[in-house]
């Protein structure tokens, strides 16, 4: 990593620099006073001391973080410094609530946040090889995906409902959560290669079947995580980015139509089909059909939302743990009753400025591959904030999916690092 | 669509462009329903009774007392769980507060109150801790303990109901209902309770509903007055029996022959001929507008819930004989004594009723009042000369009429005895009206449920809890 001197970033664009890092400030600022109030608000002084033996790793956690910015501004090419602060924030907020929620978790996290941090930093020296997208590799990695996703529908163990985790020996990992940027990467280089040809057949309805059966396996890819693992979250994600992916490279409406005319009769078959679809959707139209059984966790949710109200009942002070598997999926509810609708439109808007951000890196790539890839990376996070918020305020049905660089989670917390740092490898010019 | 093929690149941005679009369209919707959520349905899911929360708040605070008005405690808490020391006597008022059944009564509506929640601490979220105090607020209410326990006794082993209001406010004096339950062991005793014929359950004052019988008399007077159709000076003749038609009659209780009665009189004497006529005179729609006049549509709030009387069916009009029997307070007409004390209450407030309220004020852990009462007018039942004049007939009842067992030194006793035929039985006793004691002036309804003449067994319940109240100053 050649890194610039500093007088010489001072001379460009000083202002921009101290702004972000300002932002990383925030972010430890509110992991300082989120600690520092549960310590204060601990019932037990055991607690409170158990809170403190956290004090060595949070400082590395701030010293890695204040590394990863040093380096993000003093690159050569310079980055887009304002993604990996905000992602820091989303990281505080989430670290504070998994204190709160589930203590023990807390030093796990922090671990795999150092991991990601590191992949980050490989991942931002990618810039180089990215620059050859399209073309190289795409097959390479549509091929990877599949192995990834195919290992784990054969060999997948069943953990919380969904069977989509591999276990090797006490390592536990999920597979989707990786196979979900091989599958961006596939996307963006393929759709950047075979874009003419999937876009000029203007006059013939359907292009092609050679030039389609790629996203005809993807979303047969979605179906079988959809139906064999029962990963309706990985599978909405897998299909919404496809669709997404496909429109922005054709911005050909038929392919959204034929995504939909994919999709319903999908639906309408699981719904019929399988049991669990059944539920979740039938959940989802009227909770309160089943309150105390089979709604018991969104109804949890919505109760917490309610709860907490507009300012929120105020870190610890609030009951998210009556939501089953809050520190995971639900955290987004715990932070909608302590931290109130403010603390939550504050995530929402957080998500809405990581995506934008993200969006400008497309728009100002210098090739189809890099555009496609920097939007469909941006997308990803788009989506997953977007599904499991939706899900756990009942916009839209529960679907199973972390909420990047919140939720508790190894395989999801490293692969949003690894995102971001193709995302930010992908800002850096020439 | 309108793509320049030479510029690959452009076209992709414009792609992007769409579809960022959309999406960030897609996430200000979902704020928008993030904020429908925590302001607009919040109240709903934060007090929803599975929102199990109030529960864990309420753990930590001691939950604060019901008093009544004479300083009496009606319900207070320790360590070693909640007493309600009137135990059967006020059942209906304190209610209960069950984790396992919920709560009623009291304990139910003023719950947020009695367990230190306030509408401070609930709005301002963290900061609001700060106005969270351990000490729930006490709540002080209208009823006076002595004049339970004297309603409670005069009722013991009867089915009936009596409610005292305080004429000049609308205050509830006493709101005695039995049977009744304790509510200190209603946990353990629920099953009994629920499966006794008795309903021990039921609150008599505010859910029982009876055909008001005569005590319907002074509101058709009032009515018959209004429209002009009768006089203080015209004459009934009452040979005993009323032929209202299709051969049917209308007769007296007892076989009574009152012969020639002016409106006075057939009120002392509880005349059917005479109120008979008056209700064919009047017609269904006159009688419907009076009913609707003196409230009988009305049903209670907050925390007295009474059922609105049971009018006729409006979907085809009565024949003479239902709207005869109405004149007498039978046919399909149905009230709870709640309804009834109102319609008293009317006649010695010089027509206008005054909304019945339980709570007289809450106040917090230091003592201050976070909540009190004002009496306010429900609504004007008829007017001053109308009230002044029914309430010297009803006076007249007392004194040389039905309602003679009701006389009582050292206080003044009006009213109208009923005694009302109903498909379960022995008629119901009614006795409704007014009482002065000193300077205060009240309104009563006391039923006792099959239990033969309102002079034989209303009357006497009446007069104790009004003898209650001279002897307790």
């Amino acid at each position: 990593m050649r890194i610039k001197r500093r007088s010489r970033i001072a001379k460009n664009e000083p202002a921009a620099a101290q702004s972000t890092n300002v932002l990383l400030a925030a972010a430890f600022f509110i992991l300082v006073c989120g600690m520092g109030t549960l310590v204060v608000n601990s019932a037990t002084p055991e607690t409170a001391d158990y809170i403190l033996t956290w004090l060595p790793w949070l400082v590395a956690l701030c010293l890695a973080a204040s590394f990863v910015q040093f380096v993000l501004v003093h690159v050569k090419s310079r980055p887009n410094l304002l993604l990996f602060p905000l992602a820091m924030t989303a990281v505080a907020v989430g670290l504070v609530m998994i204190a709160r929620l589930n203590p023990p978790l807390v030093l796990p996290q922090i671990r795999w946040l150092l991991i990601g941090m590191a992949v980050l930093l490989v991942a931002l020296r990618l810039n180089r090889r990215l620059g050859r997208l399209p073309g190289n590799y795409q097959y390479v990695w549509g091929l990877l995906c599949l192995v990834v996703l195919l290992t784990a529908i054969i060999f997948g163990t069943e953990i919380g409902g969904s069977r989509n985790w591999l276990v090797i020996g006490s390592f536990r990992v999920q597979p989707s959560e990786f196979a979900k940027l091989l599958l961006v990467l596939f996307l963006a280089s393929f759709l950047a290669d075979h874009r003419s040809l999937l876009t000029e057949n203007k006059r013939r309805r359907v292009p092609p079947l050679r030039f389609i059966a790629p996203l005809i396996v993807v979303w047969s890819m979605a179906v079988l995580m959809f139906v064999i693992q029962r990963d309706l979250g990985a599978a909405l994600l897998f299909f919404s980015l496809a669709v997404t992916m496909t429109y922005m490279a054709t911005q050909n409406k038929a392919y959204l139509l034929a995504a939909f005319a994919f999709f319903l009769p999908a639906a309408g078959v699981s719904y019929l089909l399988f049991s669990h679809v059944a539920r979740r959707f039938d959940i989802w139209l009227d909770p309160w059909q089943d309150p105390t059984g089979a709604a018991y966790q969104i109804v949890q949710s919505l109760f917490a939302f309610g709860a907490g109200g507009v300012w929120g009942r105020g870190l610890g002070d609030g009951a998210p743990l009556l939501i089953p598997e809050v520190h995971t999926d639900f955290i987004y509810a715990a932070i909608a009753e302590e931290l109130g609708l403010i603390g939550g439109l504050v995530i929402i808007a957080l998500y809405a400025v990581l995506f934008f951000e993200g969006i400008k890196i497309a728009l100002a790539a210098d090739n189809d591959g890099k555009m496609l890839l920097a939007a469909g990376l941006s997308a990803m996070f788009f989506f997953q904030s977007f599904f499991i918020i939706a899900g756990v305020s009942k916009f839209l049905p529960l679907t199973g999916i972390t909420l990047p660089f919140i939720s508790y989670g190894g395989s999801s917390m490293v692969a949003s690092f690894a995102t971001l740092g193709v995302l930010l490898s992908l800002s850096r010019g020439k | 669509m309108n793509i320049d093929r030479n510029d690959n690149k452009g076209d992709i941005r414009r792609g992007i462009t769409q579809t960022a679009q959309v999406l960030l369209l897609l996430m200000a919707l979902l704020a928008v329903h993030i904020v429908y959520l925590q302001i607009f349905a919040a109240d709903e899911l934060a007090t929803h009774p599975l929102n199990r929360r109030h529960g864990q708040i309420v753990a930590g605070v001691m939950r604060g007392s019901i008093f009544a008005a004479d300083g009496a405690v009606l319900a207070y808490s320790d360590d070693t769980g909640r007493h309600r020391p009137l135990n059967e006597s006020a059942a209906f008022v304190t209610g209960y507060a069950s984790e396992k059944l919920g709560s009623t009564g009291i304990e139910n509506f003023a719950n947020y109150a009695l367990s230190g929640e306030n509408s401070i601490a609930e709005k301002f979220g963290p900061v609001g801790k700060l106005f969270r105090s351990p000490q729930g607020a006490d709540v002080w209410l209208t009823v006076d303990s002595r004049l339970q326990r004297a309603a409670h006794t005069a009722l013991s082993g009867k089915r009936g109901a009596a409610v005292v209001l305080d004429a000049a406010t609308g205050a509830v004096l006493v709101m005695v209902s039995e049977p009744a339950f304790d509510p200190n062991t209603v946990d353990l005793d629920w099953d009994s309770l629920n499966a006794d014929e008795n309903r021990p359950l039921l609150n008599r004052v505010t859910m029982g509903m009876y055909p008001p019988g005569s005590t319907i008399k002074p509101v058709i007077a009032d009515a018959a007055l209004a429209e002009g159709i009768t006089s203080d000076n015209e004459v009934f003749i009452c040979e005993g029996k009323l032929d209202v038609g299709g051969g049917y009659y209308i007769s007296e209780s007892h076989e009574a022959v009152h012969g020639r009665v002016k409106l006075a009189d057939a009120v002392a004497e509880s005349c059917n001929v005479a109120f008979g006529t008056l209700a064919e005179r009047l017609g269904e729609k006159r009688l419907r507008s009076v009913f609707e006049r003196f409230g009988f549509d009305q049903t209670g709030a907050d925390e007295l819930n009474w059922n609105a009387a049971h009018l006729p069916p409006t979907a085809s009009p009565l024949d003479d004989g239902d709207v005869a029997q109405l004149g007498i307070g039978q046919s399909y007409l149905l009230t709870s004594p709640m309804t009834m004390a109102l319609t008293a209450a009317a006649f010695f407030n010089g027509g206008e009723v005054m909304r019945p309220y339980i709570i007289d004020r809450i106040t917090d852990a230091n003592g201050d009042d976070v909540l009190k009462t004002k009496p306010q007018v429900y609504f004007t039942a008829t007017t001053v000369e109308r009230a002044e004049k029914i309430k010297n007939y009803l006076q007249g009842v007392v004194d040389r009429g039905t309602g003679r067992g009701a006389q009582l030194r050292g206080a003044t006793i009006a009213g109208k005895t009923g005694t009302a035929e109903n498909p379960n039985g022995e008629d119901h006793a009614w006795f409704i009206g007014g009482a002065t004691v000193g300077k205060k002036r009240v309104a009563f309804a006391v039923i006792v449920e099959n239990g033969g003449s309102g002079a034989e067994a209303a009357v006497p319940v009446a007069r104790d809890i009004v003898a209650a109240m001279r002897d307790n100053g």
